[in-house]
């Protein structure tokens, strides 16, 4: 391994780290994926069948365990941080379903995010992907630039222009050589949800009082995907913790937790975001940090590793993470206060792999869905990532795709009328591949349709 | 010594070293050899032939050599015979799950495992096949080796005791084999059924699909016949289960117990081991094909004028149809007849039991399987000069 | 260009591109299966998708001399499918359609690649099962299954692969296709499917299975009985043997793969027994309910300290749950470990735990111990630390210590591992020279040209050393009329 001089300018502001070549093998010495992790997995397979990629291509390079593998050859500086040991790391969707079938209870999570940060650090990808990738992290992390992508996304759709452009259908034009992101952008086009301007317009309120005798003061942490598409998830949140009895405040400014750039390598970034969003909630005194996007949540609970090298944050960030709460964990804990409505509907619960490997919450969103009366909740059988996994569906568009059918495929013979799931981008995924008969709701915006008395799902998305 | 013309010699080793010591010398001696124990099955397949110049007898070979009954296993000579088995293991409430037809008449434990043959408690405890664990064998040079062991549960090497069974005596003289056990079962019911094979096809299919556990589902005389083996309790509740399952479409249904039961068996066992020039045709099928065969045996049957009783292992899909002794060209007519039916059905027909001379008008084995020249490898192999058992796969192989 | 890099240029030409795999870095995932202790880089992979595509790969092979390998989800504990520097690796995870169901006569068709748990969800729809059931089936593959005639926690009462599977269309070495067995019984000729299943792929390669299917117990009760030391546990299960009950399964863990499995999955172990015992009986709902009474009342009046009955489907499928992930999770007590994998007749486990005992407090290292207790087929797992100088390796001649006690006291060096490259040289503690030559022939009836899988199952001197070991008593020289010199 060479020097960064061949590299060019890096993308990301570069983190200070001992030169190559000194013992990591192909990785340099700023938290390489860590030896002894690696030494753990006994290449037993139990993570093959749990693995989408694996699923999908039946080979051993794209499983966890081959991945692995993969780091221990790079590690003992047996193969480079090429262009193909690339591949198969991009090509995992972070979904993390190999933890949960791990019986030697393995860190994939920690060895994959190490090794992508090395590889934003240390491999230069080709022009075209270099751009699309700096072009979606220039918007996804900031709530501001989201807010104005959903409006334009909204404007985008009522204009017409949507349907002429479909019509024709845009991405397919593009000349071959943009043979990916012709599919990158079909994804996003197919991606984008109808926005509710009401929702995206008003902001959240920066601190509401509880209905009754207050049980819990809880920070919400409000998102950027969620805060853009889903404005009306947040005032669910809202709302439904304040009648269980919860003070709730929004600190401000937030901007995007980092996760996005966590799970991508994107480390300098994912820092300084994990930093600001650590101050934000300084000082307010929260029994939770009340997270409602899985992703996000996995990360935040993260914060103390993400951020022990930091002697100013290391404390603080643990603080942090250790109250950081799924909002269905802070919702199971509370014993319900508030009057449920029935809800006649049946519905199937998808688990968000942030929620249910990564943060091992599986149980409490299907308590709070339990507690409303009237409603079926039906379990997939299945419980494989959709295909969405942060912003894979836009960097891997392919087995997205392939993924996000096979999934829809499941909720079709499952004969529901909505999807119930507590993350942004997999209802951002599902919707895609549902199309509009089948909604997809989280599942607070179900247990609010409840307390509200709206005996359907079709007022579910209300500001 | 002069092949064909001169008398047989015959051997019956008493122990491996002579079993040993008979091989090798027929092999300084180029002779043809063949197995013999207790002689209830030289009668089937193709012949011997040319005959034999060594007959190995092999109920010599009788010893218990081991019962491990806390382990279920036993260790026995090749040439004990099945029904001495039974009566020493009985004791320790133990037995050898296999009741093949031609028990009554001396069958030994090697000569089934020759043959394969097994009875109607193959619907739940398997062949022979599923219960050998280990065996001691002597190829036809001589060579003294085993295969297997004496657990259950062992995976080294190659299992070749089941490439000995139903190898007709043609790869190695087997002289000790290891088997696996079961427990006697306390009680025993049979519930008989009257019905055609049309009638009782559905009704095997509904026993397969329930939560009954038989020993025994056969069809034959006009009745479908389910054993239920276990406990008091479990029998009881069984027999009804299957009463009511039956009761959804035919004549009524009887319980036979005791003395009834064990005469009904062994009636039907006796039309299974045909008689000497009966002819014994086995053919093969889907359990949910028990109609479609039987038709197709009455038609060959009626197109040649003979009498074909069948007694069918209806939840195995194997079917034996008796022929009595009438002329050979009727019995070659019917085994070619019901072959192509059975074979349109996707299954096989193989001559057993058969009178002197079937041979020459009727073809035993049917078309050869596609692995037939790996097969004739492994004769070559096992035994190069084709000594042994010659004639016993003619005409795939010598 | 040498033989290997005519494969190369061959099988490019014949099958499509994301079939065969020639990049370094790729191959190196390929380098080992379930036994991580020994690894190969293949010269070659390929992933067929068809048979077709498997015989193309084993004729290029074959007109050149060059080895091949079978694998299938690559979990195999006994290095079966290490493979060959200079040959080519088929891997068959791609061939995992499942071709034909047919639940009226319980049978179902598959190709190797699909899961030994997939075929068994599969058919559950129709009360139907695969009954075979290998700790690894959530990944283990069909395939792999029929080379190593794979068992499980139920072969006890259920059998083996070999009882389960009833055809295989086969590639032989020469690329040839034939069929073994068939969807009936009984085909004429040798059952060389019989002699197929469990050959550790040195035979030929399955590239479609059929299997028989049975019917789902409508009863199953399983319990957990607590006891002070394995011994006792042993003696429950001979008081149950001695009953008449064959139960569908009866496992048993020490104290230390308690610990390792409650680590791993929280199954509700109790962490202070000495020996967990396992029984499940299953059958109809009168049969088995009646005499798992029985077992229950053995088990107390052998010294159980605790008998926790499963009182849910869940809580039956946890305590399995806690059983299967035994060897996997030994890692969270040791940094490394061996599995081992032999057999000794059941009546004699108390003496050689004890034995075990002995030869780990000599070797001044830990041995957990999880079995299949009612068939007498132990998994001791010797836990050493990598890093310690000297003591991976006295691990492993521990391990090769403890299999060759199993075949002094009348059992086997495996159960249901196989014998693959880690054991081969063990072969002769078990087998005399004439036992693996009459083998070696059998062998050569299939794949005289000893390219498929080799290096596997059989003694080599370059694997073993030129002395291969001490040769187990010919059964002549028994008989006292042979003599070796």
């Amino acid at each position: 391994m060479t020097g960064m001089s061949e590299r060019g300018p890096v993308p990301e502001a570069p983190v200070a780290h001992s030169p190559a070549g000194t013992g990591h093998g192909a990785f340099d010495g700023h938290h390489p994926p860590s030896r002894r992790r690696v030494e753990e997995c006994v290449h037993c397979g139990f993570c093959l069948p749990a693995c989408p990629t694996y699923g999908l291509w039946g080979e051993e390079m794209d499983s966890p365990r081959g991945r692995i593998l993969l780091m221990k050859e790079a590690l003992e500086g047996h193969i480079a941080l090429d262009d193909v040991f690339v591949r198969h790391m991009d090509a995992c969707l972070g979904c993390m379903a190999c933890m949960s079938a791990c019986p030697s209870g393995v860190r994939y999570d920690e060895l994959i995010e190490a090794t992508r940060a090395q590889i934003e650090r240390l491999h230069r990808r080709g022009p075209l992907e270099r751009a699309y990738r700096e072009a979606l992290f220039a918007v996804f992390p900031h709530p501001g630039r989201v807010r104005v992508a959903a409006v334009a996304a909204w404007a985008y759709q009522r204009s017409g222009l949507a349907g002429a452009l479909h019509a024709r259908r845009w991405p397919d034009r593009l000349p071959g050589r943009m043979g990916r992101w012709r599919e990158a952008l079909r994804a996003l086009d197919g991606l984008m949800p109808p926005v509710s301007l009401g929702a995206v317009a008003r902001p959240l309120p920066r601190q509401v009082g509880p209905h009754g005798a207050p049980r819990r003061r809880v920070g919400l942490v409000a998102g950027c995907i969620q805060r853009g598409f889903f404005a009306q998830v947040n005032w669910a949140t809202v709302r439904v913790l304040v009648a269980e009895g919860c003070e709730v405040v929004v600190p401000r400014p937030q901007g995007c937790c980092g996760a996005l750039m966590v799970h991508a390598g994107r480390e300098a970034s994912a820092l300084r975001s994990a930093r600001a969003l650590v101050d934000a909630f300084e000082g307010w005194e929260l029994d939770d940090v009340v997270v409602n996007a899985a992703g996000c949540g996995s990360t935040l609970k993260d914060y103390g590793r993400l951020l022990a090298d930091d002697p100013g944050y290391a404390g603080r960030a643990s603080g942090l993470a250790g109250k950081a709460r799924d909002v269905t964990e802070v919702l199971a804990g509370l014993e319900p206060r508030a009057r449920r409505h029935p809800v006649r509907a049946r519905v199937a619960y998808h688990d968000a792999c942030h929620l249910s490997h990564a943060q091992g919450v599986r149980s409490q969103p299907r308590q709070v869905l339990a507690s409303v009366p009237g409603l079926e909740v039906v379990e997939l059988g299945d419980d494989q990532c959709c295909g969405s996994a942060g912003i894979y569906n836009l960097v891997q568009p392919e087995a997205g795709e392939e993924l996000g059918r096979h999934k829809a495929d499941l909720v079709r013979a499952a004969g529901v009328e909505a999807v119930v799931t507590a993350n942004p981008g997999c209802n951002l995924q599902l919707r895609r591949f549902l199309g509009p008969g089948v909604p997809v709701f989280h599942p607070v915006e179900v247990l609010d349709a409840s307390l509200r008395g709206r005996p359907s799902l079709a007022g579910a998305q209300g500001v | 010594m002069v092949r064909g013309g001169g008398a047989v010699q015959v051997v019956r080793p008493a122990d491996l070293a002579q079993a040993h010591e008979a091989m090798a010398s027929s092999t300084a001696a180029g002779q043809l050899v063949s197995i013999r124990a207790g002689g209830t099955k030289q009668d089937w397949g193709p012949p011997l032939a040319p005959a034999p110049d060594l007959v190995v007898d092999t109920t010599g070979l009788d010893a218990l050599v081991a019962h491990n009954a806390g382990d279920l296993t036993a260790v026995v000579g090749a040439g004990m015979a099945l029904s001495r088995l039974q009566e020493r293991l009985a004791g320790a409430g133990q037995w050898l799950a296999l009741d093949p037809p031609s028990q009554p008449r001396g069958a030994t434990v090697g000569g089934l495992l020759a043959t394969g043959e097994a009875g109607p408690r193959r619907h739940r405890y398997g062949s022979l096949r599923d219960l050998v664990i280990g065996v001691t064998m002597v190829l036809p040079d001589g060579t003294v080796a085993r295969s297997g062991g004496q657990v259950i549960k062992n995976v080294a090497g190659y299992d070749l005791a089941k490439l000995l069974c139903g190898s007709q005596g043609t790869l190695a003289l087997v002289t000790e084999v290891s088997l696996r056990l079961h427990p006697l079962d306390a009680h025993s019911a049979t519930v008989r059924i009257p019905a055609t094979p049309t009638e009782a096809t559905p009704l095997v299919v509904g026993l397969l699909a329930a939560p009954v556990v038989a020993s025994a589902l056969d069809w034959a005389g006009g009745a479908l016949w389910v054993r239920i083996e276990g406990s008091a309790g479990g029998v009881r509740s069984q027999v009804e289960e299957v009463r009511s399952l039956a009761a959804e479409g035919s004549a009524p249904s009887a319980v036979l117990e005791g003395e009834e039961e064990a005469r009904a068996w062994e009636e039907l066992a006796r039309i299974e081991a045909g008689e000497e020039g009966d002819t014994l045709a086995v053919a093969t099928s889907l359990p949910s094909q028990l109609a479609e065969v039987a038709e197709a045996s009455d038609r060959a049957a009626g197109e040649v004028g003979v009498a074909a009783d069948l007694v069918s292992r209806a939840g195995l899909g194997l079917h034996t149809a008796r022929l009595r002794a009438e002329d050979l060209g009727a019995h070659a007519g019917f085994i070619s007849a019901w072959r192509r039916a059975v074979q349109r059905l996707g299954g096989t027909v193989v001559v057993r039991r058969h009178p002197p001379g079937l041979e020459e008008v009727a073809d035993l084995l049917g078309p050869p399987p596609s692995a037939v020249e790996v097969m004739g490898r492994v004769k070559d192999q096992m035994d190069p000069g084709h000594r042994l058992g010659r004639g016993r796969f003619s005409p795939w192989w010598l | 260009m040498g033989a290997l890099e005519e494969v190369k240029a061959e099988l490019a030409r014949v099958l499509p591109p994301d079939a065969v795999v020639t990049d370094p870095a790729e191959l190196a995932t390929y380098s080992c299966d379930g036994l991580a202790g020994y690894r190969t880089t293949p010269g070659l992979v390929v992933l067929p998708t068809s048979t077709e595509g498997v015989a193309s790969a084993v004729r290029a092979c074959s007109a050149r001399g060059v080895p091949f390998v079978a694998r299938g989800s690559g979990t195999g504990l006994s290095g079966g499918a290490l493979p060959h520097a200079e040959g080519v690796l088929i891997v068959l995870s791609r061939m995992r359609r499942i071709l034909e169901v047919d639940p009226v006569n319980q049978r179902m068709v598959v190709e190797p690649g699909v899961t030994n748990l997939a075929m068994s969800k599969a058919v559950a729809a129709h009360h139907l099962y695969y009954a075979p059931d290998p700790s690894s089936q959530v990944v283990c593959s069909v395939g792999g299954n029929v080379a190593e005639n794979s068992g499980g926690a139920h072969c006890l009462k259920y059998g083996f692969t070999t009882h389960h599977v009833l055809g295989l269309e086969v590639v032989l070495p020469d690329g040839s296709v034939v069929e073994l067995g068939g969807r009936t019984l009984d085909p004429p000729g040798y059952d060389l499917r019989g002699v197929f299943v469990g050959s550790e792929g040195t035979l030929g390669i399955a590239t479609r299975v059929t299997v028989r299917l049975l019917r789902l117990p409508e009863a199953v009760a399983t319990l957990v009985a607590d006891f002070p030391d394995p011994s006792t546990a042993g003696e429950a299960v001979s008081g149950i043997i001695a009953s008449g009950i064959v139960p569908a399964a009866v496992e048993m863990l020490d104290n230390l793969a308690i610990q390792a499995c409650e680590a791993a999955t929280g199954a509700g172990y109790s962490l202070d027994a000495g020996a967990a015992l396992v029984v499940e009986l299953d059958g109809p709902r009168e049969e088995c309910l009646g005499r798992f009474g029985e077992v229950e009342a053995i088990c107390r009046g052998a010294g159980a300290t605790r008998v926790r009955v499963a009182g849910s489907e869940d809580e039956r499928a946890l305590i399995w749950k806690g059983r299967k992930a035994a060897f996997a999770a030994m890692g969270r007590l040791s940094p490394g470990y061996f599995v081992q994998d032999g057999v000794i007749p059941r009546t004699a486990l108390g003496p050689v735990l004890a034995r075990i005992a002995h030869l780990a407090s000599e070797a001044g290292l830990r041995v957990a111990n999880v079995f299949h207790a009612g068939d007498g087929n132990l998994h001791p797992l010797v836990l050493y630390d990598p890093d310690r100088p000297g003591e991976p390796e006295r691990a492993e001649e521990l391990a090769t210590r403890i299999v060759e006690l199993c075949v002094d006291a009348g059992g086997s060096i495996t159960g249901e591992h196989g014998v693959g490259v880690d054991k081969a040289c063990s072969m002769p503690k078990m087998f005399s020279e004439d036992d693996l030559a009459v083998m070696a022939r059998v062998r050569a009836a299939f794949d005289p040209a000893g390219i498929c899988n080799p290096g596997k199952v059989f003694p080599t001197p370059r694997l073993c050393g030129e002395v291969i070991g001490p040769y187990r008593p010919h059964p002549l020289e028994l008989a006292g009329v042979a003599e070796r010199w």
